[in-house]
């Protein structure tokens, strides 16, 4: 998608990339070149926008930029399925990990999905009721079974292959 | 929220020929009446009563404030006789005033903030409050029967007054305000009983819970037109669907996103009488094959044989498509703008589409998609294409390639608004040639100081060719690449342009004199990031006073020079908006400048300082 080129450099870049790909004369790149660098000086040290893209600019209203956004996404979206299993049941099921955004998402997905309450890292556990409870666990690269919640999140999506939530 | 107001031209501000518009500006500018307004009171009183029958025939504003500075027999007679009233700055004039002069208006129509707000260039609670308005009105026109606000902040409170405060009240039109939410809404339609009109268009309403649609009154309604699909919050689909079918004067109905596809269908047979419809979702809530038979969409629209405009499809899902097709022929205006749709989705419809005169769209459809516009929409008057992808250095879907063809296919063509990643001067001076009837050319080249990609040369040429082609030219929105040669050919050739948009652009203080002393009916300029400086301001003062106003931020004024410019104009309100956070500094980050007869605003936040 977009390069996050800062302002000034990105009018250099693209008319570089520009007059080198025309049959131009080479002066008149060079004077954009100068002009660029100019204008693109003296308009980065103006406040509203930075290196980023700045949230006024292009001028779409924000509202529309979101929805728009939004649909973005969900088109660009990928999928990271594992295979979650629950003890005494043969049959798995298969989760959209990416479609989680934290481990409070994932807890209460599976939570629902297997209708018990589910022990983690961070969870808040009655000391006299264990036998409701069950723990989830993954398995990770190096094929060890490690309890869900310790690391942080980004670093268990790309550690985890599966799922198994065990009885206590 | 993109506006689905398609069927109106983009261009907001009417023919404001007059500097004083209906201020009264200069008092001793009055001109004589030759033979009337002399000693005798009788033949005075009959020639009014005369005029008086006279003047209720006329409706443009500019002729109503031409009329009214002939004399004060004529003053008098034209404020006793002017039924709607346009303020397009709410700062301009107080309540008060207005109220005072003008003793019986039926109609407000009533301007806010400065365009630039709505990209968020200016901090939140700046102003613009429609409350000292409402409750300045509320004695002198008991018959109030129309507002229509743009850019306004709404409180719910002020909802609730405005039904309360006027019995015959019939229509509300909120365009890009803000302020209120569901429970005003909610107390506006129960105690508005003769309500014909409730449209909200791109405004923000806050979830305040209520669920306002039940909250109209029960049996048969006024209601010609209900828009609100820019509410972002569920609605009562039951109420709704009771609601409409108990409006058959209902010619207009816009729903917003929580309304599917299928809830869609139940909506359109019972109102066949529709004109413009907004088809909210334009999908099932949930996914297709969940026990629900597939509805047969396309003979609810051919059922609605009046339909002309269209809008909605805020998550469409191209399979549904098809079901437009009876529709199309007769369609003089289409809202893509949300719809993520291809060329190849969109031809089977744009084929069909000969009367088409109003389109909005993303660039999504690429240039192929905007050749078939140009093959077959001949009657297209206003073309409006939005980014899917609103960042700088991508690729462009949509180029000069498609600005071309559309010059070339649709040649009537009155309004365009083109956000693109490039364009080359030659397309935009074919367009100059093609399309003489241009009076809004809005050109968005999103990379900031683009050149002409092919010859690697400015803008300049291009834009100049606009001005000096298009000879109807009202507004002009630049960008890309631009020297102070493009600012001088404006100057010179945009004698017409009342507004104008400048981004990024110009070289020198020179850029700016130039359209301050060439525009002679420049009424709204708007500049941000361009190198333009005190003196520039200072060189074309003398003509601030026909403006209405003036935005410049991130340019380069100095707090002293427009400290300057406020002592010189004691009729301007000068002010100076920072950051909430930054602090006084010697540059200034945004001015914003109009004029007034009421002087400072007692409601600035404290980031505004008025000079």
């Amino acid at each position: 998608m977009g390069r996050a080129t800062s302002s000034s450099s990105s009018s250099i870049e693209s008319s570089n990339h520009f007059a080198f790909s025309s049959t131009g004369a080479s002066a008149s790149s060079q004077r954009d070149l100068s002009t660029d660098l100019q204008l693109g000086l003296s308009i980065s040290t103006s406040p509203p926008y930075g290196r980023e893209q700045p949230s006024d600019w292009p001028p779409i209203k924000p509202p529309l930029r979101q929805a728009l956004a939004e649909e973005e996404n969900e088109c660009d979206s990928a999928t990271f399925f594992v295979k979650v299993y629950m003890d005494g049941i043969p049959i798995g099921r298969k989760l959209d990990l990416l479609a989680h955004e934290s481990y409070y998402d994932l807890i209460r997905t599976l939570q629902h999905m297997f209708n018990t309450n589910i022990i983690w890292a961070e969870a808040e556990v009655d000391g006299d009721h264990y036998e409701k409870y069950h723990v989830l666990t993954y398995e990770d690269k190096e094929g060890d079974w490690m309890m869900v919640g310790d690391v942080p999140w980004e670093m268990f999506l790309s550690a985890v292959r599966r799922l198994k939530i065990t009885k206590c | 929220m993109r506006r689905n107001g398609a069927e109106d031209m983009s261009e907001d501000d009417e023919r404001q020929q007059s500097p004083r518009s209906d201020l009264e500006f200069t008092s001793n500018k009055a001109r004589y009446c030759k033979a009337t307004g002399s000693a005798s009171d009788h033949p005075d009183q009959v020639l009014e009563n005369v005029l008086e029958n006279v003047l209720h025939f006329l409706t443009s504003r500019r002729d109503r404030n031409s009329v009214s500075l002939v004399c004060k027999s004529w003053y008098r007679v034209e404020a006793l006789t002017r039924s709607e009233l346009f303020i397009g700055n709410c700062y301009a004039v107080s309540p008060g005033r207005a109220t005072a002069r003008f003793t019986r208006v039926r109609a407000l129509h009533l301007k806010g903030k400065p365009r630039f707000a709505d990209f968020n260039l200016m901090p939140p609670d700046w102003g613009a409050h429609f409350n000292p308005w409402l409750l300045a009105m509320a004695k002198p026109y008991p018959w109030l029967e129309k507002v229509y606000l743009k850019r306004m902040s709404v409180t719910n409170d002020d909802l609730a007054t405005l039904a309360e405060s006027f019995s015959g009240f019939k229509e509300l039109v909120l365009v890009c305000c803000d302020g209120f939410g569901t429970n005003g809404l909610a107390s506006f339609v129960s105690k508005c009983r003769q309500l014909r009109v409730l449209d909200l268009i791109e405004s923000e309403v806050i979830h305040d819970g209520t669920d306002w649609i039940s909250c109209f009154p029960q049996g048969e309604s006024h209601l010609e037109s209900l828009i609100f699909d820019c509410v972002e919050w569920p609605i009562n689909f039951e109420a709704l669907e009771r609601l409409v079918a108990r409006s058959p004067l209902l010619k207009k109905l816009r729903l917003n996103r929580y309304v599917s596809i299928g809830q869609l269908y139940r909506l359109m047979i019972q109102a066949p009488q529709l004109t413009h419809l907004g088809t909210g979702l334009f999908s099932p809530l949930e996914i297709a094959g969940q026990g629900d038979q597939e509805l047969d969409y396309g003979t609810a629209f051919a059922a609605c044989r009046s339909l002309v405009c269209l809008s909605g499809f805020r998550e469409i899902i191209p399979d549904y498509l098809p079901a437009i097709y009876p529709v199309c022929a007769n369609l003089t205006s289409l809202n893509f703008s949300y719809a993520n749709i291809n060329a190849e989705q969109l031809k089977p419809i744009i084929s069909k589409c000969h009367k088409l005169r109003v389109f909005w769209v993303l660039d999504s459809i690429c240039d192929e998609g905007l050749q078939a516009v140009a093959a077959t929409c001949k009657e297209l008057r206003e073309l409006r294409v939005f980014p899917i992808n609103a960042q700088e250095d991508i690729d462009s879907p949509v180029s000069e390639v498609g600005l071309q063809a559309i010059s070339e296919g649709c040649q009537k063509l009155q309004s365009i608004l083109y956000f693109c990643q490039r364009m080359t001067n030659e397309a935009v001076i074919a367009m100059s040639k093609n399309c003489p009837d241009l009076v809004v050319f809005r050109l968005c080249i999103m990379g900031r100081h683009k050149p002409d990609p092919v010859t690697g040369e400015p803008m300049d040429d291009g834009f100049g060719a606009i001005v000096m082609n298009c000879k109807k030219l009202t507004r002009l929105a630049v960008s890309g690449l631009l020297t102070d040669k493009a600012f001088e050919y404006i100057g010179k050739y945009g004698k017409l342009v009342r507004t104008l948009s400048v981004a990024f652009a110009g070289d020198s203080d020179m850029g700016l004199k130039y359209v301050l002393e060439g525009c002679s009916q420049l009424q709204k300029l708007e500049i941000r990031d361009s190198p333009f400086g005190d003196a520039a301001l200072r060189s074309g003062l003398h003509h601030c006073y026909y403006m209405r106003f003036l935005w410049m931020s991130s340019c380069r004024l100095t707090r002293q020079g427009c400290q300057e410019i406020a002592h010189a104009m004691p009729r301007l309100v000068v002010e100076v908006i920072r950051s909430a956070d930054m602090e006084m500094d010697d540059f200034v980050e945004t001015l914003y400048m109009y004029r007034s007869l009421e002087g400072p605003r007692i409601d600035a936040p404290k980031y505004v300082t008025i000079l």
